[in-house]
């Protein structure tokens, strides 16, 4: 392959983030990744940090930059510049978002009903987030047959959810269940289904005025609309808008489990800009190897079908996530290893990996596991590690691969993402 | 048959993520697919343990819990999203050739068999069809006749059917060139420094011997000499279609011959990207021809593309393209991206002057080798391609790149627009201007 100026190894958000943020700056980037993935995990709402849960964004950067040897201690500066940035990237593409970094975080109901901590959400989730006025009603309502959202159960769980809180929640929350003629024969339905379904204009009216004539019959007054986030995935624009004015008032989408609409969404923006920057994407690539130069990072090896292809790139960005994104691996050998360069990897005593449990108050010890770096993300030896051996220069770190972090515990995995790909590419 | 354990095994990692049915074209489409998790990983469940389990007699290679497997069309954009490194889309190729072989009802009637059949023996069609080829090209054309071919085969009337060309590419290089070279060692052929062999596979040599004159033209060009040594289909309509045995028998004929030139150090290039990935890749993963000799070709195939921005990587590629103003859509084929090396269709047309060559990035045009030419599936095709189709409509385009012989097909007939291989292009910017050196030497 021709060379580039960098290759970023992985397509998560952190990994295109960085991509892009390098190709605005001219550089020639290709991202090359084993699958393509986490994103279709992501549930749609940007996860700065959510600790202390009442608080807004910000409050939760600074307390987490205060911890010492997490990311935000050395990325916290970057954090508005970075959200901004995204903010914009999503709007060019269609998809805009609301909320910032100084909005409380509020409860964002989703379709486990539950509610998940949420102040930067797609607009299709902007609804959700106003404070529910006195007397407002929220109807739930759902596909029959979809296994992945049951508007009964979901209004149960939000009214639980909301009565452990009093006074915060809708006033009543009832469940409306639509059948939909065209989708009865589908086997294994879901949201992609009717996401697709909401894409074509012609299907979206007619499924738009099933819902209105099931919503007629159901409760009156000041109410919002929650659906399952499906509403379209080429042309959600125009979906939601569709949504809004067939169904009147307002209407919010439900994070759901994978495949996830709106992580999908965030994806094809990103994916896109990439490409139309001139960027190269190869997926299905595992990394063999990385040859140096001198200590530098010269060239980076595929395996590819039959004889290995070589990129020559002079910068290398690791954005392979950390265990759940398959950047680290724990072998039967022991330790834990990272996959691309075999860096030495910061992790906590193997005798506390098996002692705690994973929904233990702080979180498992094994989320703090990474790679740890300077303040320009290269990576540096694990802290009090008496080890010194000279690591590859060329390289930085980004997302969830950066030790010292828990991402489900502290939902600051898409800050950290975006902040590192800022500070990587500058 | 027998399964090789790291695919049919790897469904074991499966985290259940879906990823692969958001990626999927035809789930995209068609209610009749329930997606390449549940007819891969999942359904391998159900495999391995009828496998394991000898009481279960003739039914112990159990396709599959249903049939819908046979809808996967094998495009591989599943195995190369899946973030677990399971290989979904081998799996299904697996499992739809069990199918075939094991299943006497229901979907694969005894027509389907005859047409997959046939649909696999493109060495058999393309030599008749040539031999035929006024007769066969006016039959090929004429709605009375593609009726009655659907009728009797299941081949889908309006599907694209390409026109026998009147000679084979092979027997013109004969006539130009004597008899094809069935060694290196041959006193007369000039060294792998001076060199390819040329693998023109059935579409060049059947149907588009223009896009073999172009290769030769371009490799010439670059000083390399030209061997075609005689060969066979790869051997991918065959897999596609469940006949691994008889895949298996072309794949050792064709290593049996390019051994040698491979082990002289011949590269060998192909203008067909599906026939290099199967030489690459296909003969060791799918149909376990995986000796020294196998391995030996794997490693000397290019595809063209590939071997030309090689040639430009070292600096060997003459870059003295004649200008060619204008967009050019390009539409990069799933087989392609199962090389793993990038798009160098668009590395290359970076360096014709004035060319403004765009990635449709649509992920496939429907046609999927043979899929969208049988009755049944024929709408999935178009369906699978028409995000593409409309957006050349709405570029006007008039002529569309594509690397692949069977998207060419399909999407000329879907949209009207001339249909070229990249190499082609390549070959008329190189006409443009005179060589600055004489073929042959470098």
């Amino acid at each position: 392959m021709p060379s580039v100026d960098v290759v970023v190894v992985g397509s998560g958000l952190a990994g295109l983030a960085t991509a892009v943020r390098f190709a605005e700056d001219g550089a020639r980037v290709a991202v090359v990744a084993a699958g393509s993935a986490t994103l279709s995990w992501a549930g749609g709402p940007l996860d700065v940090a959510a600790v202390p849960p009442d608080g807004t964004p910000r409050e939760g950067v600074a307390n987490l930059a205060a911890r010492p040897g997490h990311p935000y201690a050395i990325l916290a500066d970057d954090i508005d510049a970075a959200v901004a940035w995204f903010g914009v990237t999503m709007a060019n593409g269609g998809l805009p978002y609301e909320g910032d970094l100084d909005r409380p975080l509020r409860p964002l109901p989703t379709a486990l009903g539950a509610t998940r901590p949420a102040a930067i959400v797609p607009a299709a989730m902007a609804d959700a987030m106003e404070p529910w006025r006195p007397g407002e009603g929220l109807v739930v309502m759902g596909i029959q047959g979809d296994k992945d959202l049951w508007p009964a159960a979901v209004a149960a769980g939000l009214r639980q959810a909301f009565a452990a809180v009093p006074g915060t929640g809708p006033a009543s929350i009832t469940a409306v269940t639509v059948a939909l003629p065209d989708l009865a024969g589908r086997r294994n339905r879901s949201a992609l289904d009717m996401a697709r379904r909401f894409d074509d204009p012609r299907q979206r009216a007619a499924i738009l005025g099933r819902l209105g004539r099931a919503l007629d019959g159901g409760p009156g007054g000041e109410r919002r609309i929650a659906l399952p986030a499906a509403l379209g995935l080429a042309d959600h624009a125009a979906a939601l808008a569709a949504a809004r004015e067939a169904l009147g008032g307002p209407v919010f989408e439900l994070p759901m489990v994978p495949p996830s609409i709106p992580g999908l969404r965030v994806q094809a923006v990103l994916r896109r800009r990439l490409l139309a920057l001139g960027g190269r994407i190869l997926l299905g690539e595992a990394v063999a190897r990385v040859e140096l130069d001198a200590g530098r990072v010269a060239r980076v090896i595929l395996p590819a079908a039959a004889r290995e292809t070589t990129i020559q790139a002079p910068a290398l960005v690791l954005a392979t996530g950390g265990l759940t994104g398959g950047g680290l691996v724990a072998p039967a050998s022991g330790g834990l290893r990272e996959t691309v360069l075999g860096l030495p990897v910061e992790a906590p005593p193997e005798a506390d990996w098996l002692a705690s449990r994973a929904d233990a108050p702080g979180g498992h010890p094994i989320a703090l596991a990474g790679i740890r770096t300077d303040a320009q993300l290269r990576p540096v030896a694990p802290l009090g590690s008496t080890v010194r051996r000279r690591l590859p220069s060329g390289v930085r770190i980004v997302g969830s691969l950066l030790a010292g972090q828990r991402f489900v515990d502290e939902r600051c995995g898409d800050g950290v993402a975006l902040a590192s790909a800022w500070r990587a590419a500058a | 048959m027998t399964l090789s354990e790291p695919v049919a095994l790897s469904a074991e990692a499966c985290l259940k993520c879906n990823v692969c049915n958001t990626v999927c074209p035809v789930l995209r489409v068609t209610d009749r697919f329930p997606g390449p998790k549940y007819v891969g990983p999942q359904a391998q469940r159900f495999r391995l343990a009828a496998q394991a389990a000898p009481q279960m007699g003739r039914r112990r290679h159990i396709a599959s819990p249903d049939l819908t497997v046979d809808w996967c069309s094998g495009c591989g954009f599943c195995t190369a999203a899946c973030p677990a490194d399971v290989k979904i889309a081998e799996i299904n190729s697996r499992a739809r050739a069990v199918l075939r072989e094991v299943e006497r009802t229901g979907p694969l009637g005894w027509r389907h068999r005859i047409r997959d059949r046939l649909l696999g023996e493109t060495d058999l069609v393309g030599r008749l069809g040539v031999r035929l080829a006024p007769l066969a090209n006016l039959l090929l054309q004429a709605r009375l006749s593609r009726w009655a071919v659907q009728l009797v085969l299941g081949i889908h009337r309006q599907a694209a059917l390409p026109a026998f060309a009147r000679r084979t590419f092979a027997a013109t290089w004969r006539s130009g060139h004597g008899a094809l070279p069935v060694d290196p060692s041959q006193p007369g052929l000039p060294g792998p420094d001076r060199a390819v062999v040329y693998f023109h596979g059935c579409a060049a040599n059947y149907y588009e011997p223009h896009v073999a004159a172009a290769a030769v033209a371009v490799l010439e060009r670059n000083g390399f000499q030209v061997i075609v040594p005689p060969q066979v289909c790869c051997g991918l309509p065959l897999i596609s279609n469940g006949r691994y045995a008889v895949a298996r028998g072309r794949a050792r004929r064709n290593v049996a011959t390019l051994a040698a030139f491979a082990r002289a150090g011949y590269a060998i290039v192909g203008t067909s990207t599906s026939c290099t990935h199967t030489l690459k890749a296909e003969y060791r993963e799918m149909l376990d021809v995986d000796d020294a000799d196998a391995r030996a070709v794997a490693e000397a195939t290019w595809d063209i593309n590939e071997f030309l921005v090689h040639l430009h990587d070292e600096g060997r590629l003459d870059t003295a393209f004649g200008p060619r103003a204008g967009s050019l859509p390009y539409h990069a084929p799933c087989q392609l991206r199962s090389h793993g090396i990038g798009l160098p269709a668009l590395d290359l047309f970076a360096l014709v002057p004035g060319l403004a060559a765009e990635d449709m990035d649509h992920d496939c045009c429907g046609i999927a080798g043979t899929y969208g030419l049988k009755e049944e599936k024929y709408q999935v095709a178009l369906d699978v391609g028409a995000p593409l189709f409309e957006r050349l409509g709405a570029r006007g385009a008039t002529e569309v790149a594509c690397d692949s012989e069977t998207c060419r097909w399909h999407i000329q007939a879907a949209t009207g627009a001339r249909l070229r291989h990249p190499v082609e292009i390549l070959a008329e910017a190189y006409a443009a201007v005179p060589a600055a050196s004489p073929p042959g030497g470098t």
